[in-house]
């Protein structure tokens, strides 16, 4: 957010400053096993991607893996992913229900060449989104004219909370591919912080349009709210500063540690990746003359 | 150290037993058209090769035996005086040297005793008066002070537009910058690209980078000793400009003629003033300037004692929708006491403090938000020099500081209901006592040893947090705290700090030099991103963070050529650094109560070849300043472990800065810059995520790369119009243009998804001055 304002700032004054596409020859690093997992509580289809990385300037999708064994143990119940050779694992909750225990644990378990990786994560509650409002802002420094949607709900008091907020325009998502725009939240506030039982800061609620292309009258403003763990709140946060990380207040590259670990231990068996899972509730509005 | 003291002890001792039928004569040296005082002004003996120089108050010491002497007054570019003095008592003799009529012979670039380099047993220093920055072409025409001290041997930045300055491998953390004694925390306007001190208001710029004397202490790499002018005592004047960025006036005046002066400074930038008429009524409200004020006053109560009063504010202002600012205010008050013709006093008392302020200008207080953070602090620091005789100086005083830390004053207030999210305050006290003396020895050597000891206790009200040790590299899980009251002791350290500088005379034109000090540090700027941001956190040491060290050694030949027309000097230094603060992968530093488990601790080291060649006087002045040099650090944790270069490392590094006075009217300037890239960390692999390509380093390693070299070349040009004899109003006009050559120097190489194709991953060279700057500015004087 901060990290969002200063380079915005930047921008606008570093009016001399240029980026160009330059040419460099990179060392090439061994291929690993990537997981891609959110799943979340709802009946859509769910599903566990598998890939394995590759060299830096491939610039193409990166390859698939389709034979490994992927299953979320749950509390008394297990769920079987089936490949369907293309590097997904999907479960369908239609056939024996969805992944829905609140406040208990789940454990990923995949088997790939004779090795099995593992991760577990809790389904942590989520708030209602108690309603959606919108409101027509004049343009300013950084946002254009036009409307701009804001979502109501209320951190769950007594208790730390992560959240992962995803707002869509009619059927696409704002800021697609724009990690740096991902819309994190702890106790409804931002990070690092003792905040607790708020209802979602100004900042954060008001942060469902995109400032450059702001709503119009008749369409939808859609929001998903996700709870998600500690570690998951982490790997986004690391995501969005390393997807994107350059200029003046760039920090060192790093990479991002997964939540996901060999089961013995052994670190030369290292994975990337992440494993989630969460509870997620959906609000809409549709934008009407102020 | 008993020994050292014993040492001490002997030397004063046998100095007053020898002492025969001795008077002194002291006083100051002062300029006779502004009443200023000249900092080096000589005073010398020539029939007896006795002399000694005015310290930075100009204020003089010399014992002699009884006796008639012809004592001699001089300063580069002023006249000098004879005054035959009969010596029977002592006595305060203070001058007024006049200045030279032919300025265009003699300009000097620093207005020092033309062979003070090789004569004196400092090493390791580079000043720069503020004639010479002016003369410097700089971005968009703005004389910058900091800009021209990157331009000295042994300092490097990692970047054009990123705020601060390396010294010899030290972060940008570990120079003590003073304006007229009082720390800067932050020495930057808009992020770096130019910086706070306003050139009209600096009197000169003393950037020491080795053989620190023990009067210094605090950080680990240099001090950077700005002064402020004094107030003209003679006289009404102002000064002023129109540039690309700032406009700025200074007056300065009597306000007691010859007692007591007065010099007011300011600037404002004003793009935000130009460019409202062109920006559309939303955009009509935003913010965004910076301006500084500097003001001094001096005041001479009796012959035996002066007073100064300084101070400096400054902010950037940035809003439009949001509210973002940031500054520094700095007062300092300064006594100077003479207790007699031998012991002088300095006291000084200063407030520093600088701040930034974040939040959202809404117009509803239910659901605003604010926060702040500052560093304030408040010193006293007594300062004695005795001149014990013609070959004894001794120094000795303390310092005292105390500082408050608020790493995060932050409200937030959602739909009515406010939260108070600060972070506790942190509270330190730094205690420094030092001694030393600078003594000769026969007629070729000088040394200057004593020592410095200090001290840094961490105090409540606070929490002592300990933290679980786990894998490096990984965040540390918080274990316990304990609360400790108002003014309790968290934690505190010490260290001896011993320093000793050697001179010895090869010839009448070359000297050599060596040096070794140790330096402690105890506040630790918090910042992992390449430039430094305004939000950047200082922090006390506490029981998790330990006090920086550095051990340096310092090895220097200087000679002059020429009849000290030319000066030149190589020197090679080695440094060791302990518990220098980095991060954790992916650290949080913004906004964290357990912000010290995201910290790692390592060793560096730097070591180099300084080259400098300067001519001083002349028509062509200038100089040109080589460096040689590595610096690396060692975390456990980063880079497997492993040594790796600094992201400010530059192999070679090139200035060359020149001016010629052509004719009364014209005069030309110009600088060229060169050195090696930076490191940069490159990633080997690439995962997809949510769709998100995300790069990843199999090996795990830091600065595995560089970018290409850095050169940039300058020129401006200065038209003075003809003025009529007498005519008191003058102005020039300064046209210069930046990176002549539009060459576009990278400041980093990242990496980044193409946001057309979601699939091709590209590397971008980010450049902050992508092409030529060209620029006009007007100054005047009346």
């Amino acid at each position: 957010m901060m990290k969002k304002l200063l380079y915005t700032m930047l921008v606008s004054f570093t009016f001399m400053a240029c980026e160009d596409v330059i040419d460099v020859d990179l060392d090439q690093g061994q291929s690993q096993l990537v997981v891609d997992a959110f799943i979340t509580n709802d009946s859509s289809l769910q599903t566990v991607r598998l890939t394995k990385s590759a060299d830096y300037f491939l610039n193409a999708p990166t390859p698939s893996v389709t034979k490994a064994s992927v299953k979320i143990q749950g509390p008394g119940l297990s769920y079987n992913f089936v490949s369907d050779n293309q590097g997904n694992y999907q479960y369908n909750p239609q056939t024996s229900g969805a992944i829905d225990s609140i406040g208990f644990p789940y454990k990923l378990e995949i088997q790939y060449e004779n090795k099995t990786y593992t991760s577990i994560s809790v389904l942590n509650p989520v708030p209602k989104i108690d309603s959606m409002t919108r409101s027509f802002e004049e343009e300013e420094l950084g946002q254009e004219e036009g409307y701009y949607s804001q979502f109501w709900a209320q951190d769950f008091p007594g208790r730390d909370d992560y959240y992962w907020i995803k707002a869509y325009k009619n059927d696409s998502a704002i800021n697609a591919l724009e990690p740096s725009s991902l819309i994190l939240s702890q106790n409804a506030a931002f990070s690092g912080n003792a905040a607790d039982g708020l209802i979602f800061i100004l900042p954060i609620r008001a942060a469902i349009t995109n400032e450059e292309k702001p709503l119009e009258v008749g369409d939808t403003s859609i929001v998903e709210l996700l709870s998600i763990n500690a570690d998951v709140f982490e790997f986004l946060e690391q995501l969005t500063i390393q997807a994107n990380n350059g200029g003046l207040f760039s920090t060192p590259p790093a990479n991002i540690r997964s939540n996901i670990k060999d089961a013995f231990g052994n670190p030369q068996d290292e994975v990337l990746g992440v494993f989630s899972v969460s509870a997620i509730e959906t609000g809409s509005l549709i934008i009407t003359a102020e | 150290m008993k020994n050292f003291f014993s040492f001490l002890c002997f030397i004063l001792l046998t100095s007053s037993l020898f002492a025969q039928e001795k008077y002194t004569i002291s006083g100051y040296v002062k300029s006779a058209k502004t009443g200023e005082e000249l900092i080096g002004a000589t005073v010398a003996v020539r029939a007896k090769s006795i002399g000694t120089s005015a310290n930075v108050y100009g204020f003089y010491s010399l014992t002699l035996e009884a006796g008639t002497y012809e004592v001699t007054y001089s300063f580069i570019g002023y006249q000098e005086i004879n005054k035959t003095i009969e010596l029977n008592s002592n006595q305060q003799i203070n001058v007024e040297l006049k200045e030279q009529v032919n300025e265009l012979e003699v300009v000097d670039v620093d207005g020092e005793k033309s062979d003070n380099n090789i004569k004196q047993v400092e090493m390791s220093v580079n000043k720069i008066d503020s004639k010479t920055i002016k003369k410097i072409p700089a971005l968009l025409g703005e004389a910058d002070v900091i800009k021209s001290v990157l331009l000295l041997p042994g300092v490097s930045t990692v970047g054009e537009g990123s705020t601060g300055f390396n010294v010899r491998g030290g972060g940008i953390d570990q120079n003590l910058v003073l304006l007229d004694e009082a720390p800067v925390y932050n020495s930057s306007h808009l992020f770096g690209f130019f910086s706070v001190f306003n050139p009209d208001a600096v009197k000169n710029v003393k950037l020491i980078k080795g053989g620190i004397a023990p009067e210094y202490g605090g950080r680990l790499s240099s001090i950077l000793d700005i002064r402020m002018k004094e107030g003209n005592k003679k006289e009404f004047t102002g000064s002023g400009g129109v540039g690309a960025i700032f406009s700025r006036l200074s007056l300065e005046g009597p306000i007691k003629k010859d007692k007591a002066s007065f010099l007011i400074a300011g600037r404002r930038s004003y793009a935000d003033i130009l460019a409202k008429p062109f920006l559309n009524e939303g955009l009509r409200d935003s913010r965004f300037y910076f301006y500084d004020l500097t003001a001094k006053v001096n005041y001479e109560i009796d012959p035996k004692n002066r007073l100064f009063l300084s101070g400096y504010f400054g902010r950037d202002v940035f809003g439009s929708g949001f509210l973002f600012n940031w500054g520094n205010a700095t007062a300092t008050a300064r006594w100077n006491h003479i207790f007699n013709d031998r012991l002088f006093m300095n006291l000084t008392t200063y407030y520093s403090d600088y701040d930034y302020a974040f939040g959202v200008e809404e117009d509803d207080p239910d659901d605003d938000f604010e926060w702040s953070s500052s560093i304030v602090s408040y010193s006293v620091k007594p300062d004695f020099s005795y001149y014990i005789n013609n070959n004894n100086t001794l120094k000795f005083g303390g310092q005292s500081i105390y500082y408050n830390f608020k790493p995060a004053k932050a409200e937030f207030a959602s739909n009515g209901a406010r939260n108070d999210l600060s972070l506790p305050e942190k509270y330190g006290i730094e205690n420094g006592l030092y001694i030393q003396n600078e003594q000769s020895i026969g007629s070729r050597i000088k040394i200057l040893y004593g020592l410095r000891w200090s001290h840094f206790a961490y105090l409540g009200k606070g929490e002592k947090q300990i933290y679980r040790d786990t894998v490096p590299g990984i965040r540390k899980e918080l274990e316990s705290a304990e609360s400790f009251d108002q003014n309790e002791v968290i934690a505190d350290y010490n260290n001896f700090e011993p320093r000793l500088s050697i001179k010895y005379d090869l010839d009448e034109f070359s000297s050599v030099k060596g040096s070794y000090n140790r330096m402690s540090q105890y506040l630790h700027l918090i910042s992992n991103t390449v430039a430094s941001t305004p939000v950047d956190l200082w922090l006390p040491t506490t029981n998790n963070i330990k006090p920086q060290i550095a051990d340096q050694i310092a090895v220097g030949y200087f000679r002059n050529f020429n009849d000290n027309k030319y000066e030149a000097s190589a020197e090679v230094f080695a440094k060791d650094f302990q518990n220098q603060i980095d991060y954790i992968d992916n650290a949080d530093l913004f906004f964290n109560e357990q912000l010290e488990g995201d910290l790692l601790i390592g060793s560096g080291r730097a070591y180099g070849l300084e080259l400098f060649v300067k001519k001083r006087t002349g028509r062509m002045t200038g100089w040109v300043s080589y460096t040689l040099s590595r610096s690396e650090r060692e975390v456990d944790g980063i880079n497997r472990g492993e040594w790796y270069p600094t992201r400010f490392d530059r192999t070679h590094n090139l200035s060359v800065v020149g001016s010629y006075d052509w004719n009364e009217k014209w005069s030309f300037s110009a600088n060229f810059v060169y050195s090696s890239g930076t490191p940069a960390t490159f990633p080997t692999n690439r995962y997809e995520i949510q769709g998100v390509v995300l790069p990843h380093n199999i090996n795990e390693s830091r600065n595995n790369y560089r970018i290409p070299a850095y050169h940039r070349l300058d020129i401006s040009a200065t038209l003075t119009p003809n003025y009529k004899e007498g005519q008191k109003f003058k102005g020039e006009w300064v046209f210069s243009v930046y990176n002549v050559y539009n060459r576009r120097n990278p400041f980093s190489i990242f990496f980044e998804q193409n946001e057309d194709n979601s699939l091709v991953t590209q590397a971008i060279r980010y450049s902050v001055v992508g092409s030529f700057v060209p620029a006009v500015s007007y100054n005047f004087k009346f």
